[in-house]
């Protein structure tokens, strides 16, 4: 596939309306997106501030943006972007079995559920891992503690029983979780601290023990924006924007919730139109250049 | 140019007044979008040394630098590190970065 105009990451309503107006001015777009996405909506408290739409209810609202998608002949790209990277000249976005390339990105992801934990950041990098295909190599033979919050998780956890003398799985969500390898024990415990000495990870403090290990694996299903978009300024887990929805990074936008308060469907589609058309003018003047 | 390390040998990125040390594999997506940005930075800052490591081939100076992660950007000033930087960046905030290790 070639490099399109814009990617649209995320189909809530500041998605869907970028991708509306973006296909509407002739923009070769990919809109990502799943499912899930629409299922927030449809499960959202009857919506009664949206001018034209009174009353309505989130599901008949969800069906309503995928028809309206349809009607437009938009595709929704269901895989999980898992990274975005400012090439200079254009974004190469990553999920877990593609790479795309599109000259701008809006990023309507919606506010990444789940905080962070106490140490993370301070020792992402030491011991602290995002990706496990990526760091497994660093921890052979070493135990390590996975927190996952998805179903994608247990199968990095799977790869790193592989390498790792043993691996802890805390699963973060519901439902049980079963492993075939040995060296993998499953703890349903909550994690509260990673501690830390001499500059490295030395274990994972949960409410009911203290692991000693050498690694934290944290793989959650939305990443926060700053580690979606490496180089991205964020202020209070908020994407900075101005009033065209730019970021600091030239040819990225966002709208919707990633932006900041109110969190409002009405606000999302109205800052969805702006960057799309935003993310238009950007790339006209890029063709001319 | 980014001059890719053999044989786990440092001495000449250690000898010079500012080295900027990447270390990454081929198995790494990020490190294979950060490498054409480090390239490209390392055309225009011609003052400082520029030196590619994977850690496949090094393993030695992955653990002396305490590299858990890659990428990993380690800055030397004169032998010492005076800077280390996990992940992918874009130019304008890896230019940033370098300058601040000066």
């Amino acid at each position: 596939m070639g490099r399109v105009d814009i990617a649209i990451i995320g189909n809530g309503p500041g998605g869907v309306s970028a991708a509306l107006t973006a296909k509407a001015r002739n923009q070769e777009i990919l809109l990502f997106g799943s499912a899930k996405a629409s299922e927030k909506v449809s499960k959202a408290h009857a919506v009664r501030n949206y001018p034209g739409l009174p009353d309505i209810a989130g599901e008949d609202f969800a069906n309503a943006f995928a028809n309206h998608l349809k009607v437009m002949g938009i595709e929704l790209t269901q895989e999980q972007v898992t990274n975005i990277y400012a090439m200079g000249n254009y974004y190469a976005i990553q999920t877990p079995n593609n790479m795309y390339e599109a000259t701008s990105v809006i990023l309507a992801t919606g506010m990444a559920q789940g905080k962070s934990i106490a140490g993370e950041e301070e020792y992402l990098g030491k011991g602290v891992s995002y990706c496990a295909t990526c760091d497994a190599f660093f921890y052979k033979d070493k135990p390590v503690a996975v927190l996952g919050y998805n179903d994608e998780a247990k199968a990095e956890a799977e790869f790193l029983a592989t390498t790792s003398s043993h691996v802890y799985y805390i699963p973060m969500v519901k439902g049980d979780v079963t492993f075939t390898a040995e060296n993998v024990t499953v703890l349903k415990e909550r994690p509260q601290e990673i501690l830390g000495a001499d500059g490295k990870t030395v274990g994972l403090q949960t409410e009911q023990s203290k692991l000693d290990v050498d690694g934290v694996f944290i793989l959650r299903d939305a990443v926060s924006p700053a580690t979606l978009v490496p180089g991205l300024k964020v202020e209070n887990e908020h994407v900075v924007v101005n009033l065209q929805m730019e970021t600091n990074l030239p040819g990225c936008f966002a709208c919707g919730d990633i932006v900041g308060r109110p969190y409002q469907y009405i606000k999302a589609a109205g800052q969805g139109n702006v960057a799309a058309l935003s993310a238009v003018e950007y790339n006209r003047l890029k063709k001319q250049a | 140019m980014v001059k890719e390390v053999q044989n786990n040998d440092l001495a000449e990125a250690l000898a010079a007044d500012l080295a900027i040390i990447d270390f990454n594999a081929v198995w790494c997506g990020p490190c294979k979008m950060l490498g054409p940005v480090l390239e490209e930075v390392s055309e225009e800052k011609v003052d400082t040394g520029f030196y590619g490591v994977d850690v496949d081939e090094n393993p030695d100076l992955a653990q002396q630098f305490k590299v858990t992660n890659i990428p990993t950007l380690v800055a030397v000033k004169n032998g010492e590190v005076v800077g280390k930087q996990v992940g992918f960046l874009p130019k304008p905030a890896l230019v940033e970065w370098i300058e601040s290790c000066k």
